[in-house]
């Protein structure tokens, strides 16, 4: 009984440390960002707002993929920064993830409406192709491929160190419309 | 050069806790010239570390930007009060705080007295390696002395406005007295097992002290979901955040620490576990620490990311974790078996508790584990949430009062006495099914596991009443902190599940003057108007409310603060004992209209009085114990 208990607390803690551990001594300064390229999953979802589909075929040219929800409390905390690229004219395409409509369309309206277009993803099956995990999520499109991909909230560093040199070293313009 | 002669005073500090631990390592512990050696030397090094602090605070109360951590988080426009409080708003200035707290902790342990001068010792000379520990983390890897080279700036960047809130300002110290309280119990327990002497009781010694160390928790647990409340506008009591778990695992296990205290102190059983525990509860305090300032888990809370203070931290803490752990393997022959405990008897029903408490802090530390572990294998993020806990907390918190309510009126070392028990707890049962049943009346249908909530809720209330009234007739005594303390679980129960029902919000569009109806409230849009403060523009919108008949004004603003240019929403709130009227002011909408949300958060009150509650009865029996020493 006793030898038990001794196995017992030295065996959780040394489970718990070692990967707290190997966590730590991975070297990511940003464990969410991803550079893995890969093309736009074809999809036709419905719009938030009213029955017309969206489909890839229909975004063009650079742009933003924001994966969110109302129930996502980080998403409310990011919001604030999303707005702030919007006004400078960034295009946003919200991707509403797992999400009652009507809950979506209110939280838009309480907080505002930073992006172009909302894609109801219901049942998460554009969400999933492109191996989202969870809200909130951001991925980079240039010409129907994904070029950066970060899992978590974004905010000016995240922007500055992750999305911006891929954007520079490839020369896009991200703000035309 | 005020702030050169607090960055040494911190330095020499170290090394006297350094030569306080090397006194208690070298000296012969029993006798009392050594005694009195040991404890100057730790007094001054706190005193030392004190005036560094001070003085610290000096340079941030005169603007001193020349320091970098003082011109990143303070500002020149910032009221005296914040200019204190921002110290606290970070990593570097945080941590300083929480070494001030652990080693104070610690000097007023060093002024009291204790028959058993080796254990006393032996206690100052752990608590001080742990402050050396902690000490040279700070100077290394997050020194609040850095200077910013060549010229400092002409102003600060500002506290972070979120943060500039009275209930912040009390929020993290209490907490962070809360954490490091239980470093009197863990070093009295580690001196009490290295020392091998079976007859002192060490858990009688260090009971005041956990139970203040748990107030502290408990209270700075509350203020901290009470400021996401009103001032972040969350408009709730409790998220989940990983944060907020990580105070929550020490608050359980100081919770079941107590108990098993009170069972080790009378009844000589359980002493083994009371032990494993004390070593658990600090550990899982530190464990916080860790969390926060590693930069592991994203939260609000958490501190700039910063991979090498993980690393010693998680070093730091490993050597303490593990040198206690072998130290109370090594000695675990010291105690025969104990005896084996009496079925039904109080000890048996604190026991079962405990293992309650148990799978609540191993869920909840897989809860926060869970995804690290997932993302090193499968290097994909996934997050646990509040379905999660729920599922495990209301079925676990269940059982466990269930366990609680047959268990009043249990006796030590005597089985309980089913017959007259048994008839208050179906007396208790009854009255609990009406109350039920009056508030599904009232309320209308609910989930099923609602409804056991309310069940249990009200059992645990009644059967302390009956218990009151009967004890009071009868002239016997009444554990009143027991009797509180319980009472306000029950409430707390209550008031969770009621909350869960019944609050409920909407959102509108309003221009001014316009008229809105939610509920029985209704709610004209009055004014708008821009106000300029010290630090930040904001906008005013003021609602006239009538309800039943009463009316009254809500204000709530948005804010811009100039420094960081941040935009901060204030809540306006309207406190009724049932219900708070919460509103926010959301967008401007095209059209002159604004997006404002009303809630109505039933019984929240409730939630914090029942905390106080708990927090007062831990006052109480503090109260006791010296009025029975006097």
């Amino acid at each position: 009984m006793k030898l038990l208990l001794k196995i017992i607390i030295f065996i959780i803690p040394l489970i718990i440390f070692s990967f707290f551990y190997l966590y730590l001594s991975k070297d990511n300064s940003y464990p969410g960002a991803d550079y893995k390229k890969f093309d736009l999953p074809a999809f036709e979802l419905q719009s938030l707002y009213d029955e017309n589909f969206i489909s890839n075929n229909l975004l063009d040219g650079t742009y933003l993929v924001n994966v969110w929800a109302s129930w996502c409390i980080t998403c409310r905390v990011e919001h604030g920064f999303l707005t702030e690229l919007s006004n400078n004219n960034i295009n946003i395409v919200g991707l509403n993830y797992k999400d009652n409509r009507d809950d979506a369309i209110e939280w838009l309206v309480k907080y505002g409406n930073p992006y172009e277009v909302v894609i109801h993803d219901l049942k998460g099956s554009l969400a999933l192709d492109m191996g989202v995990t969870g809200a909130p999520e951001t991925f980079l499109i240039t010409d129907q491929r994904v070029i950066a991909h970060y899992r978590g909230e974004i905010n000016n560093m995240i922007w500055n160190d992750v999305f911006l040199p891929v954007i520079k070293e490839r020369g896009l313009v991200i703000d035309a419309k | 050069m005020i702030l050169d002669i607090a960055h040494y005073l911190s330095i020499l500090s170290t090394a006297i806790f350094m030569l306080t631990f090397t006194l208690v390592l070298i000296l012969d512990r029993s006798v009392s010239h050594s005694t009195l050696l040991i404890k100057r030397s730790y007094s001054h090094a706190f005193l030392l570390f004190l005036i560094s602090f001070l003085l610290y605070v000096y340079l941030a109360l005169t603007d001193n930007f020349s320091v970098s951590y003082i011109a990143q988080h303070s500002n020149s426009l910032l009221p005296n009060f914040y200019k204190v409080t921002s110290i606290w708003s970070a990593h570097e200035g945080s941590m300083f705080l929480w070494i001030i707290f652990l080693s104070l902790w610690g000097f007023i342990f060093n002024l009291s007295t204790d028959r058993d001068l080796k254990v006393k010792n032996l206690s100052i000379g752990i608590i001080s390696i742990i402050i050396v520990g902690f000490q040279l983390f700070l100077l290394i890897t997050s020194n609040p002395f850095e200077v910013v080279l060549p010229f400092a700036p002409e102003n600060g960047a500002d506290i972070n406005p979120v943060l500039q809130d009275p209930a912040l300002a009390i929020h993290p110290p209490t907490l962070y007295l809360g954490y490091v309280g239980f470093v009197i119990p863990f070093a009295y327990a580690l001196a009490f097992l290295i020392n091998k002497d079976q007859s002192i009781e060490w858990e009688k010694k260090v009971k005041s002290w956990s139970v203040m160390a748990w107030v502290f928790l408990t209270i700075g647990i509350s203020l901290g979901s009470w400021w996401a409340y009103y001032e972040l506008g969350w408009g709730g009591y409790w998220f989940w955040d990983p944060v907020e778990n990580v105070a929550l695992m020490p608050w359980l296990a100081a919770t079941a620490f107590l108990h098993s205290l009170s069972v080790a102190s009378k009844s000589n059983v359980l002493r083994i576990w009371t032990l494993l525990l004390s070593i658990i509860v600090f550990s899982l305090s530190l464990f916080g620490a860790f969390i926060v300032r590693s930069g592991i888990i994203d939260s609000i809370h958490s501190f700039a990311n910063d991979p090498q203070r993980g690393m010693y931290l998680l070093a730091f803490i490993a050597v303490i974790l593990f040198v206690s752990l072998g130290l109370f393997a090594s000695r675990l022959n010291m105690f025969e078996s104990s005896k084996n405990i009496k079925a039904l008897s109080k000890e048996s029903f604190i026991s079962l508790n405990n293992i309650f408490f148990g799978v609540l802090i191993f869920s909840t530390m897989m809860g926060i584990t869970y995804p690290l572990i997932y993302e090193l294998i499968y290097d994909q993020k996934i997050s646990v949430g509040a379905p999660f806990y729920n599922a495990i907390y209301a079925p676990i918190t269940i059982l466990a009062t269930m366990i609680l309510v047959i268990s009043i009126d249990s006796r030590w070392g005597r089985t309980i006495d089913t017959g007259r028990s048994f008839n208050m707890l179906y007396i208790s049962l009854a009255m609990g099914l009406i109350g039920l049943s009056l508030i599904r009346y009232f309320v209308g249908d609910m989930s099923f596991i609602i409804m056991i909530s309310f069940l249990m809720g009200l059992i645990i209330i009644f059967r302390y009443l009956i218990l009151v009234i009967k004890n009071i007739l009868e002239k016997k005594y009444i554990n009143t902190p027991s009797v509180i303390a319980h009472t306000g679980l029950g409430l707390l129960i209550l008031s969770i599940s009621a909350n869960s029902i019944l609050s409920s919000e909407k959102v509108f569009n309003m221009k001014p003057n316009e008229v809105r109806k939610f509920e029985n409230i209704r709610i004209e849009f009055n004014d708008l108007e821009l106000l300029n403060n010290s630090n930040h523009d904001s906008i005013k919108a003021t609602f006239a409310l009538d309800h039943n008949g009463k009316s009254f004004y809500l204000s709530p603003e948005k804010r811009k603060y100039f420094a960081r240019g941040q935009i901060t929403s204030e809540t306006a709130i309207k406190i009724m004992p049932i219900r708070d009227i919460y509103l926010t002011i959301g967008e401007q909408l095209e059209g002159g209209q604004w997006v404002v949300n009303v809630q109505l958060n039933y019984f929240i009150r409730f939630i914090w009085l029942s905390a106080a509650m708990m927090a007062f009865s831990g006052l109480l029996i503090i109260s006791n114990i010296i009025r029975r020493k006097s």
